[in-house]
This record gives C-alpha cells, sequence and structure tokens, in this order.
C-alpha cells in the first residue's frame, strides 16, 4: 500500500498505470464558511487542495460533517467556494453544468415523470429528438437492469431501483465526471452491494471520472483507486491512499483477499488516531 | 349481490346522505315542522327537477356557472404567477408578502359595495369579488409549494443543463403542482360560496337571485331548490378537480 | 437593539398599507369618479361613524354576535373534533353529514333560517356558529388523529381513562392544529357576520354599508370598509399572538391559506 503524506497537492503516480493521466478536476485551496443562524461562521473545509486524474475512481472518505459533501457540491458548481477555486480541466468552476452529472443520496427524481422521462431529462435538454432521446433512455434503463420499469413513477420503484434510474439520468447527457453523493446510504445492505457490484461493471465501460463521496470504509477500498481521507470539520485532507488492487473487482474474491483487508483495517486505524487525539494538526 | 357492484366507499358516503333525507322526511311527516317552513324532500328534488329542465332556470345557473369560473380563473392565474414570482425572487417576495399579509386577514366580502359602485351590478363586480377571495389560498399554497422545492431536484435540473429562467417551468412549477392544488380546492370551494352570496346581496340573476326572490314572496321550496343546486354544482365541480388532481399528481407519493 | 433586517421586516406591513392607499389615492383621483372617493376623502369619513353613537351600537353589536358566534361555536366544535378523531366510528357517522354541509355558503342559510327564526340576533349568530364550526371541527379532527398512539400508550400505563387521555393529551397535543382551524374559524366568523348583516339588513356594520350605498353616501361606504378591514387585520394580528403563546413548543405550522408568517 502506498500512503501519501498528507500535505500531498501532487501524486505519486502508480507504476501500474498504462498511459500518462492528465488532471481533470483541480482543487486549489478551497475553504468554504457556512453562516450559521447563530450568527457564527462555521468553518467546513478548510485549505483543500486536491488533483483527480482523468478516469479515476476517487472516493472522499471521512466521517458525518467533514464537509466532504459540500467538497462535492464545490466541484459540482452547486456551492460557490467562500475561499479557493475548483477548476475542470482548467476552467473555473461557476456553476453546474452537463460535464459533471451528480448523483445524490436522496434520489432527487422528479416524481412528475415515469423512470423513462426522468432519463429522456437530460438527452430533450441538449436539443436530441424525442424518439432518438428515448431510444437512448430506453438502452440506458436497459443497461442499468431496470428494463420493463420504464413506465413505473418514482414512487413505485424501490430504493435500489430509484438510484439506477437517478444514474442512468445522469450517464443520459455523458458527464465526464460522475459526482456521487453517498448514493447508497439510503439502502440496505443487501441492496447497497448489489448496486456497488453493478456501478462497477457499468463503469468499466467507459472508465469515466468519478468522486465519489462515502463514510464507509470498505466501500471506498473496493470501488476506488485512491482514497482521500478528511479529517473532522474542519475538513482537511489527511491522507491520500492508493488503493493498487487489481480490476475489474469481484465482491467474493476480494472479501478474501489480505491487500483488501489490509487496506480496510489500516484506514480504520488510522480513522481511530483522529478520534483519539482529537483533531489532526 | 350488489355490493359487487357498487363499490363500498360509495355506498358509505351516500349513507348519511340518505339519513339527513330521512330525517328530513320524519321532521315534516311527524309533524316537527309545519309544511310550509320545511317542505318535505320529496317536493323539493320534484321542484328542483322542474326546474332544472326550464330555460330560465337554466340561465341563473348559467350567470352563477360564468362568473364563478371566471373569477376562479383570473385567481388561479394570479395566484398562481405572483406565488411562483415571489418564491423565485427575493426582491418580488419582498413586495408582495406584506401587501398580502394586510389584504389577507380583510374580508374581501366588505370592498363588494366598492365594487358595486365602481362596476356596475352585473358580472363585473362579482367576477372580480370571486376572484379576490380565491386568490389568496391560491397564492399562498403556491407559494409554499415553490418555496419548498427539493434542493437536490432544482441542482439535477441545473445539472442536466437547465438554465435558470426554465427552472421555474420545468422544476418548480411541477414540484409544487400538489399544494397548488391543494389552494385551487379551496379555491374553488370560495368562489362557490362567494358568488352565492353576492348574488344574494344584490343581483339581478343568478341562484342567488333566486334565492333571495323566493324569500321575499315566502316560498319556501323556492328556496332550498338554488341551495341544493349550489351545493350539487360545488360537488360536481369538486369531483372534478379531485379527477384532475389525479392525473396530474399520478406519479407522486400520498403526501 | 433590532437588527435592521428584522426592523424591515416589522415595518413592511405598515408600508405596504400606506402604499396601497397612496394606489387607491392616485386611481381615485385618475378616474374623477363621484362613487369613488380618494383615500383621504374616506379616512376623513372614519371618524364621523366611530364617534356617531347609532354607528358605534351597530358596530359592537356585531362584534358581540360574532363573539358569541365563535366562542360557542370553539366550545362545541372542538370536542367534537377530538372524539371524530379518536374514535372511528364517531367519525364515519359525522364525516359525510360534514362533507355535505360544507360547501354550502351558511349564510346562504339566512333567509331560510330568518323564515324559521325571524330576523333578530339569534339567526345572524346561528349563521356564524355554523361557519366557525365546521373548520374548527375539521382541524380538531385531524390534529386529534395525528397524535401519536405511544403517547396515548404511555398515557394508560400511566392510568389515565380514556376521556382523561383526551384531554390532558390528545388536546394539548392537536392544540396546533386546532388553533389553525380557530384562526379560519375567525376569518370565517367576520365573513359571515358581514355578509349575513348585508343580506338580513337590519343593524352591524354590513348594514351600515349598504344604507350608505342607498343613501348615496360614498365617502361613509369606503371609510366603513377601511374599518372593517382595520377590524380584520387587528383580529387577526391579537388571533396570532395568543396563538403563538400557547403553542410556544411546536414545530412551525405553515397557515394554509391565511397569511405568509
Amino acid at each position: 500500500m502506498k500512503v501519501v503524506p498528507s500535505r500531498s497537492s501532487e501524486w505519486v503516480r502508480p507504476v501500474t498505470s498504462q498511459k500518462p493521466a492528465s488532471a481533470i478536476i483541480e482543487i486549489d485551496r478551497v475553504s468554504q464558511v457556512f453562516q450559521t443562524s447563530a450568527r457564527k461562521d462555521h468553518l467546513a473545509l478548510s485549505d483543500i487542495s486536491l488533483t483527480i486524474e482523468e478516469g479515476a475512481f476517487v472516493s472522499i472518505l471521512g466521517p458525518s460533517g467533514c464537509g466532504k459533501s459540500t467538497l462535492l457540491y464545490i466541484v459540482g458548481g452547486f456551492v460557490s467556494p467562500t475561499g479557493g477555486a475548483a477548476k475542470m480541466k482548467g476552467q473555473t468552476i461557476t456553476g453546474p453544468g452537463p460535464d459533471r452529472g451528480p448523483v445524490f443520496q436522496e434520489f432527487a427524481l422528479f416524481p412528475w415523470k415515469t423512470a423513462l422521462g426522468n432519463v429522456m431529462y437530460g438527452p430533450r435538454q441538449q436539443g436530441v429528438r424525442t424518439t432518438e432521446a428515448e431510444a437512448q433512455s430506453r438502452a440506458l434503463i436497459e443497461m442499468v437492469g431496470l428494463k420493463g420499469y420504464e413506465n413505473f413513477y418514482p414512487k413505485e420503484l424501490s430504493g435500489g431501483m430509484k438510484q439506477r434510474v437517478a444514474l442512468a439520468r445522469t450517464l443520459a447527457y455523458h458527464p465526464e465526471v460522475l459526482l456521487m453523493d453517498e448514493p447508497f446510504g439510503a439502502l440496505d445492505a443487501h441492496t447497497r452491494t448489489r448496486l456497488q457490484n453493478d456501478l462497477l461493471n457499468i463503469w468499466e465501460r467507459d472508465r469515466k471520472t468519478v468522486l465519489f463521496v462515502t463514510h464507509s470504509v470498505d466501500e471506498a477500498v473496493f470501488l476506488s483507486d485512491k482514497v482521500v481521507m478528511m479529517s473532522k470539520s474542519p475538513g482537511r485532507i489527511r491522507q491520500v491512499i492508493d488503493i493498487d488492487l487489481p480490476r475489474p473487482r469481484r465482491r467474493n474474491e476480494l472479501l478474501l483477499d489480505p491487500r483488501y483487508q489490509k487496506y480496510v483495517v489500516d484506514i480504520e486505524r488510522m480513522f481511530d488516531e483522529v478520534d483519539e487525539t482529537g483533531s489532526p494538526s | 349481490m350488489t355490493s359487487r357492484f357498487i363499490p363500498i366507499n360509495v355506498f358509505l358516503g351516500l349513507a348519511p346522505i340518505v339519513l339527513v333525507i330521512a330525517v328530513w322526511q320524519g321532521l315534516v311527516s311527524f309533524g316537527f315542522a309545519p309544511a310550509v317552513l320545511l317542505p318535505p324532500p320529496g317536493y323539493v328534488f320534484s321542484r328542483l327537477l322542474q326546474q332544472l329542465v326550464t330555460w330560465t332556470f337554466q340561465q341563473e345557473i348559467a350567470a352563477t356557472l360564468i362568473r364563478l369560473f371566471a373569477g376562479f380563473a383570473i385567481a388561479v392565474v394570479l395566484g398562481v404567477s405572483i406565488g411562483i414570482a415571489a418564491a423565485a425572487n427575493p426582491a418580488i417576495n419582498a413586495v408582495v408578502r406584506p401587501i398580502v399579509r394586510v389584504l389577507a386577514p380583510l374580508p374581501k366580502v366588505a370592498l363588494y359595495p366598492a365594487l358595486l359602485l365602481l362596476l356596475g351590478f352585473g358580472h363585473g363586480s362579482k367576477i372580480t369579488l370571486v376572484a379576490a377571495d380565491a386568490l389568496f389560498p391560491i397564492l399562498l399554497s403556491t407559494y409554499y409549494g415553490a418555496s419548498t422545492v427539493e434542493q437536490k431536484l432544482v441542482w439535477s435540473a441545473m445539472a442536466a443543463g437547465t438554465p435558470r429562467y426554465e427552472i421555474l417551468f420545468k422544476v418548480v412549477l411541477p414540484a409544487a403542482m400538489p399544494s397548488i392544488l391543494t389552494g385551487c380546492r379551496i379555491g374553488l370551494v370560495i368562489s362557490c360560496i362567494v358568488v352565492f352570496l353576492a348574488e344574494m346581496i344584490t343581483s339581478t340573476d343568478g341562484l342567488g337571485h333566486v334565492l333571495v326572490t323566493a324569500a321575499r314572496t315566502f316560498q319556501a321550496v323556492d328556496m332550498f331548490v338554488p341551495l341544493i343546486t349550489i351545493s350539487l354544482l360545488g360537488l360536481i365541480l369538486n369531483g372534478l378537480l379531485g379527477a384532475l388532481r389525479s392525473y396530474l399528481l399520478r406519479g407522486f407519493p400520498e403526501a | 437593539m433590532m437588527s435592521p433586517e428584522a426592523l424591515a421586516r416589522r415595518a413592511a406591513p405598515v408600508f405596504a398599507c400606506i402604499g396601497l392607499l397612496a394606489v387607491w389615492q392616485i386611481a381615485s383621483l385618475a378616474l374623477k369618479n363621484d362613487s369613488f372617493p380618494t383615500a383621504i376623502e374616506a379616512i376623513r369619513a372614519i371618524p364621523d361613524i366611530l364617534l356617531d353613537k347609532e354607528s358605534l351600537i351597530n358596530i359592537l353589536a356585531s362584534l358581540r354576535r360574532m363573539a358569541i358566534g365563535f366562542g360557542v361555536a370553539v366550545l362545541f366544535s372542538i370536542p367534537l373534533g377530538l372524539l371524530m378523531g379518536r374514535s372511528r366510528s364517531v367519525a364515519a357517522f359525522f364525516n359525510p353529514l360534514l362533507m355535505v354541509i360544507y360547501p354550502v355558503p351558511k349564510a346562504a342559510l339566512m333567509p331560510i333560517i330568518m323564515l324559521w327564526l325571524g330576523v333578530g340576533d339569534i339567526t345572524k349568530t346561528l349563521v356564524i356558529f355554523l361557519g366557525v364550526s365546521l373548520p374548527v371541527i375539521y382541524h380538531s379532527f385531524e390534529g386529534a388523529k395525528a397524535v401519536e398512539e405511544k403517547m396515548l400508550w404511555s398515557g394508560a400505563a400511566m392510568g389515565l381513562s380514556a376521556a382523561q387521555r383526551l384531554v390532558r393529551i390528545v388536546l394539548p397535543a392537536a392544540l396546533p392544529e386546532i388553533l389553525t382551524g380557530c384562526r379560519t374559524g375567525l376569518v370565517l366568523a367576520l365573513i359571515t357576520m358581514i355578509t349575513s348583516e348585508m343580506i338580513a339588513r337590519q343593524s352591524g356594520a354590513g348594514n351600515i354599508l349598504f344604507n350608505a350605498l342607498d343613501m348615496g353616501q360614498y365617502d361613509t361606504v369606503f371609510a366603513m370598509i377601511i374599518i372593517v378591514g382595520a377590524m380584520g387585520i387587528c383580529l387577526d394580528a391579537i388571533f396570532e399572538r395568543v396563538r403563538a403563546r400557547l403553542v410556544r413548543w411546536s414545530e412551525p405550522q405553515f397557515d394554509m391559506p391565511l397569511s405568509f408568517s
């Protein structure tokens, strides 16, 4: 396991990479201050600097309240950072856009549209003709495993199915980066593991860049190439860990793999260290 | 056997109405109420049917309905647009909010004399009164629905490439629909009530006018007829709105 | 010392009033219609009304009828609503009945009730009573229905009888919703009062309005409108204060059709 010291804004490139990966997202000294109702200022994020390479599956891992979702929203352009800037391919991010597609924990599906209607939203917005958009969307719905459910409304779908629709909806407008905010947090354990597997299968096809927020250590290790560990509030980057496990990853194999186990144990220990000594410096 | 054909809900819903009519008949038959003051239900309903086929009565119904629909429609258009505008734009909100706070508790019917002075005794004054009364519930529930739209829905639409001004139509309006329709329902009931009352106070035609005329000539039966008519109209319109609501909100989970 | 934003928010309704009056003034000056007096003329007519003994008696009579009608309605409707909320059989009995009565404008029953009970106070108070009862029953019903079972189970475990549970658990728990119903009822009481007086002219504020209309005293008409409006606003504001005090502990309720606050 390679562990990179916490003040990293540069990566040690894994020896195993085939082609030189280019940075697609740069987060440069981003900080975020929120005004709470008591007129006190709450420092959610402090001096975050991070580079995400194209095609990398990167997890942002941290305890509740450490600002990891806020960081994701800043990259998504939904929130403007109070300090520093995030850039996508060299351009400062000023707002949301179809190049960075979100998938939220609450699914956020449009309740007045069917599954098909939801997935078609993005392409239609981009001007794709209805028949073409419908065909594309049907294919996507099939890809996420929901063939036959196109005309169901979100209220008629289970949590796992809703999240699949949400994923299909985001993929439909072909974002370069997927921003996933604890997408499986609202699901039961069994559904979660199934969706993790399915996500990896889908991701393998075109290897988009993924920023994945989670508080689950084994989820982060299972899915990612890199794990960015964040400290408790105010959120700072503690460590960035390369996950050097082969792909494609199968859960039943990986669970028995001692390398996987070591990653999980080590990262969990790092979390415990934080709790004992309070906020890290 | 027949319960297989009549859904049990309809049956239960009708039972108390039947009960009321039975009590009504009982009061008359057993002499608790003189027929001059409380005509028996059979008489009233036959008179109602008799009236419904006459052209004059139909014209009265038409007059009432025209004012009802016109006033309600104006209230919906104004209420929904102002409600959404106020929810979307803080400047508009700052102007609209205090005005609504001042005007909402005011009994708009007190304005009726002023409306009569300005718009005369015909359709105009009544339509305006209906619109004024129905406006506020619709505006407020639209505002509520529009301002409590789930943030992530808006974000999802923005990420998919929706420009800001389109978000109002493509996300806020549909998402606020449950609230809007609830407000419309209240507004519709208010419209029925207000149009009837306005016609009772001063009018030359309409169902309310029919009632007042009958009162002046002490014709009890003819007083019940317009009353029952407006109640039936209200129920029918409410039912139609309910059906529309079911259709528009078919995707929404029951709140 | 209040923050500037809070100050602005408090002052806003006052500005709104002034703004509306200004619009009125400009409109009436522009229209130059004899029957549309300016705001200032109307305001000037207000003291004439308030100082006139006849009118004052009329207005106070209106308020008295409204108070009685409202009070009796509340005393009657809250227990009924609570019972309906907790007992399915009671609800099944009354619900459809209420649904039939709901769309009927209570003031429209005036002529019929007048036929039976004459033109006096009883008729008008009865109509107000009917108008207020429905929303209060409905909201008490909804509020009682929504009380968590578990709270009642705890009460039963503590040895409270069914009646005690109703009064000591259901009533306080449902109070926010009940008060929402009362607020609606208050608005309806005012409206029903005015309307019933407009229909059965005899005494009261509505009567003053239409008398002035008939006699061509347009200043008085508009002045009366302002007075009635002010009554409505004051009553609503007072009620809100009382309500906020009584249910300080509850989650903020959205008051559906009545007001922004």
